[in-house]
């Protein structure tokens, strides 16, 4: 007989408690059910709680309450044994060795702590790891968020997909008749992919023959995980804006070292698309990719304001996030290069707020992308989050505020249109459209693009 | 009046005079003393508008009184480092720019509704509110919150439980922690049992929560040792808090177990736990009537010293009740302020200098030199070039007595111009024949209309000028001549050196970093362009747990007087051995 090793009783036991009604749905093992019943649990405990619970319902509806029993829930929870709660614990414990920590955050659940429903074996070795008790919450409570927003994001999808299939049901009919929502237009239209084909071809464009902007990817060492998660995501976002803009720039992930932190999760989050992305990634830093005086180095900390974009140097932006502020991080990196630095001019265009001035790596490719095609600072400053500052100076005070507050370099007041007319003929501007037809092109593209907008205005 | 004057002045004496000639002492005397005696009725009025009335009304009736009594008035000395001034001064700050945001944020808001019932509900009355309720999801638990919240009855809470096992046949984790802490925080011990027994039955472990209120409540019932197993659940998955351990070793001492109180307090602080302020009230309180660990509690006193941790109010009455109590009546204590020279007004032994010793100072020079100034990455602060450059400067010089930091005094007020202010304080040092080093950055250099050129050129004339780079930090380079130039230099500047001091890598360094701190910088308390330039007091002892042979002076903590991190208490307790 099997059924007297202990260890298979207990299963049954477990099993009779908590999935009573399925298996007594089954056909053929509902005998057995019924015998293994009887022989295990004389006092059959289930059915316990729920004759309590009428007798109690009995005695609740007398009105008067000298005759409430208050402790009567304790007999409740006494009588009502091992619970399913216990078993599952046990379980978990015995699958594996991190199981006191799966306790904890399950019980932690239980006393309504924000933490994950599921946790992988990796998150918990994490969790294990972190030393502190604050610490282990703060790491559960961002889980918890994270599997949240993922939720209510399939949440919302699936709405979407049924009310499109129900539009798709209710107006069915007609489409059928049309012809799959072809409209009759003047307008020719696009795949996606042949929109995506154009974006492709003016990114190797750009890789050929655009202005280059350097991302310096040495800062792995100064930042936590999450950090680094988060500058990948932004320099996602980076190459998007880049490949969608008009002349896009030559991106160059430099310092990026095979196997580091930061190619690791770049490779994580573009998957297969890492091979085929038309950037230019290396593990050279970027002083020997190219020729020193024409690097600038794009810091907040600089004391250099950058008041005229210049299309023949090349710009490093530092690929970090720094969610505990590190001052002076990328300036002390171009000190040490000694290579010219500069910031963008937030203080001469914006009535500054409050808030730091470093910026997401998103809002300045946005900036730059826009100065480089627009020259207009008015226009670029634009993606500074407006919570920061309470909006820009008016024109003529703008001109007064911005020369004024850069002292002395008197050889730079001339206002600001004639500044943009100066950059577009540009003597040296002129001999890259000699030299290179393309790049004219696109040059010429965005002077046209310009103009158009100043008509607007 | 007159008395109250020189006595005052006397008192008080800025440190700096003692290094000057006789002729200028006269002077500034003069207009020190005419200002010693305004001083404090301007702190007074202004305390008394921010608020703190207490205090601002006090301080007039005292000196009067003092000044009848023919005693010397000791006001205490007005220091940045002084418990409560970062408190006073942001009170002030916020004063003055209006408490709008205070107002924001205390606005008005929705008195939370109480529905808490008075009595015991039953079931179906229960059931009713429930249905009333607006969030009935969560109702009960939320509920049980507004008990605790209100201090209510615990049948209250025994009837809503008593309702939810009936309704649903169980009674949540959330549900019973909740309840835990109610009776926890009423004292119900037999319902701590109950609870205890039934979790343990339900639930095959129990989170921290649960195991710290358990802690709590066994700590002070006959069956504290389930504390030790509890405390051995939590160190599990995590290490158990000091609060943990604080309500264990109570629950042992409160039942005569000093030895495992000792072995769990030795635990505690083996886990580089920091103690909290009550566990160690609790051995001076139970340790007065036996006297028989009289070794470790000096230990305990001595780690506090070590740590710099100043005992509250309510621990150092228990420290001065267990000295007073010890046999033989051998102890006398009193609360006592130092005076400035540095010795107790009770016993007038001395104190303990703030000077650093020949090895600490050296350690001291050492660690901020690597660690502040150049630390992980020399770029950040300075260039290698800068800094060679800046110590081959010092190298040459002859040691400064003070190092200024330029545009710190420059800032002083916000009233007339950057570099007036600094010739008035540089040339009012140099009026004492002292060596002086000032700080500055190359930008002051080029001449405009704050920085005039004339006023740096007389400036560089009086003092050895160094200025960085416009981008270098100047901080670490005032810290560096200052050490620099041996035990005797000070510096002068507002900055509280925060930043700097975070950038040392352990504690005991930072430590010595304040201490040092305290004896070496300048800071100017008064300034009116033209007329008036006065220093805060520099102490010349150092604010911590000391002992000798038969004494033992302890600054504390007062109620009411918040202290932030780099301040250091006014109050001292003495307690002297009779002879």
């Amino acid at each position: 007989m099997r059924f007297l090793n202990t260890q298979l009783v207990n299963v049954l036991r477990r099993q009779c408690i908590t999935q009573t009604p399925v298996l007594t749905q089954r056909e053929g093992s509902w005998l057995m059910t019924r015998c293994l019943k009887t022989l295990l649990l004389p006092s059959s405990p289930p059915w316990r709680a729920l004759s309590t619970a009428q007798r109690l319902r009995k005695e609740a509806s007398q009105p008067s309450t000298d005759k409430l029993d208050l402790d009567l829930w304790k007999s409740v929870m006494k009588s009502g044994g091992d619970s399913a709660v216990v078993t599952q614990a046990e379980e978990s414990a015995e699958a594996s060795p991190l199981g006191a920590v799966r306790e904890l955050v399950e019980m932690w659940r239980q006393a309504g702590k924000l933490v994950p429903e599921n946790m992988t074996e990796e998150e918990l070795q994490t969790l294990e790891e972190l030393s502190t008790k604050s610490s282990r919450k703060k790491y559960l409570k961002y889980l918890a968020l994270k599997e949240g927003h993922k939720k209510a994001r399939k949440k919302k999808q699936e709405k979407k997909k049924q009310e499109r299939a129900e539009d798709a049901k209710g107006s069915g009919e007609d489409e059928e008749e049309d012809g799959s929502r072809m409209k009759n237009t003047f307008l020719l239209q696009f795949w996606q992919r042949s929109i995506d084909a154009l974006y492709n071809w003016r990114a190797a464009q750009a890789m050929q023959f655009g202005q280059s902007l350097v991302f310096d990817m040495s800062y792995d060492r100064y930042m936590t995980r999450r950090e680094i998660e988060n500058t990948v995501s932004q320099l996602l976002e980076c190459e998007g804006w880049n490949r969608r803009a008009l002349d896009p720039f030559h991106l160059h992930f430099c310092n990026l070292k095979v196997e580091a932190a930061y190619h690791k999760e770049l490779i994580k989050r573009y998957s297969g698309a890492w091979d085929r992305l038309l950037v230019s990634a290396t593990d050279r830093p970027h002083q020997e990719v190219f020729p020193r005086e024409k690097l600038v180095y794009l810091t907040a900390d600089s004391p250099h304001v950058l008041k005229t974009f210049d299309h023949d140097k090349v710009y490093i932006v530092g690929a970090m996030v720094d969610k505990s502020i590190q001052t002076g991080l990328s300036l002390a990196n171009a000190k040490r290069l000694n290579l010219a630095t500069a910031r963008l001019p937030l203080d001469e265009y914006l009535l500054w707020d409050s808030g730091a001035k470093n910026l997401t790596l998103d809002q300045v490719i946005r900036i730059l992308l826009t100065i480089k095609d627009t020259g207009s600072w008015e226009k670029a400053l634009r993606f500074v989050p407006s919570r920061k500052h309470e909006g820009f100076y008016k024109p003529q005070q703008s001109e007064h505020k911005h020369w004024g507050k850069a002292e002395a370099r008197r050889d730079n007041s001339r206002t600001q249109g004639a500044f943009v007319r100066h950059q577009a003929f540009n003597p040296k501007m002129q001999q890259t459209l000699l030299k290179d037809s393309r790049s004219g092109e696109t040059a010429g593209k965005s002077k046209g693009k310009k103009n158009w907008w100043e008509e607007e205005d | 009046m007159g008395t109250l004057l020189i006595s005052c002045t006397l008192n008080n004496i800025y440190p700096l005079l003692v290094h000057s000639r006789s002729s200028c002492f006269a002077v500034h005397k003069n207009v020190s003393s005419f200002f010693k005696v305004w001083v404090p009725l301007k702190v007074q009025r202004f305390s008394t508008r921010v608020g703190n009335s207490h205090e601002g009304d006090n301080k007039r009736p005292n000196t009067k009184q003092k000044e009848q009594s023919g005693k010397v008035p000791h006001a205490l000395p007005k220091s940045v480092f002084a418990a409560g001034t970062a408190r006073k001064k942001a009170e002030f700050l916020k004063q003055k720019w209006g408490n709008d945001f205070d107002k924001e944020l205390k606005g008005p808001r929705k008195p939370k509704e109480n529905n808490i019932p008075s009595q015991p509900l039953t079931a179906a009355q229960w059931k009713t509110l429930k249905d009333d309720a607006r969030a009935s999801h969560h109702f009960e638990v939320s509920m049980m919150e507004k008990m605790l919240a209100a201090n209510s009855d615990i049948d209250v809470a025994k009837s809503l439980l008593a309702y939810v096992a009936m309704e649903t046949g169980t009674v949540s984790y959330e549900l019973l922690l909740r309840y835990l802490t109610l009776c926890v925080h009423g004292n119900h011990e037999s319902e701590v049992f109950d609870v205890y027994d039934i979790m343990k039955k339900r639930f095959k472990t129990l989170e921290t929560g649960a195991y710290s209120l358990f802690i709590k409540g066994f700590s002070r019932t006959e069956k504290w040792r389930e504390c030790l197993l509890l405390l051995e659940s939590i160190k599990r998955v995590i290490t158990p808090s000091p609060r943990n351990y604080g309500y264990a070793i109570n629950g042992a001492l409160l039942h005569g177990d000093s030895r495992t109180a000792w072995v769990l307090y030795e635990e505690m602080v083996e886990k580089g736990l920091t103690p909290n302020q009550e566990t160690w009230q609790a051995f001076f309180d139970s340790d007065r009537s036996a006297h028989d660990s009289e070794s470790k509690l000096s230990s305990l006193l001595l780690y506090m010293r070590n740590n710099q941790i100043y005992p509250g109010e309510a621990l150092v009455k228990s420290i001065k009740a267990w000295f007073e109590s010890v046999p033989g009546n051998k102890w006398n204590g009193s609360w006592t302020t130092p005076e400035n020279s540095g010795h107790c007004r009770n016993c007038c032994s001395s104190l303990e200098s703030i000077q650093l010793t020949e090895d600490e100072y050296n350690q001291l020079k050492e660690k901020v030199m690597n660690d502040v100034i150049q630390g992980k990455d020399v770029f950040k602060k300075t260039t290698p070039q800068e800094l060679e450059s800046f110590k081959s400067f010092v190298k040459k010089r002859p040691p400064f007595d003070v190092v200024i930091d330029g545009l710190n005094v420059a800032n002083t007020t916000s009233k007339g111009n950057q570099s007036e202010t600094l010739l008035e304080v540089v040339s009012h040092l140099a009026q004492q024949n002292l060596r002086l080093l000032v700080l500055g950055r190359k930008h002051m250099l080029r001449g405009s209309r704050s920085w005039d050129r004339k006023n740096m050129s007389v400036i560089q004339q009086k003092a050895d000028c160094f200025f960085t780079d416009n981008i270098s930090e100047d901080d670490p380079f005032l810290l560096y001549a200052t050490l620099h130039s041996g035990n005797h230099c000070k510096f002068l500047s507002r900055d509280l050196m925060r930043d700097h001091k975070a950038c040392l890598p352990d504690s005991s360094t930072r430590r010595l970093f304040f201490k040092w701190q305290r004896g070496h910088q300048l800071v100017l308390s008064s300034y009116t362009a033209g007329r008036r330039i006065r220093f805060e007091t520099v102490p010349k002892y150092d604010t911590i747990i000391q002992t000798e042979e038969n004494s033992w002076h302890i600054p504390y903590d007062e109620d009411g007087v918040e202290r932030y991190s780099y301040e250091v208490p006014r109050k001292w307790l003495c307690l002297e051995m009779k002879r």
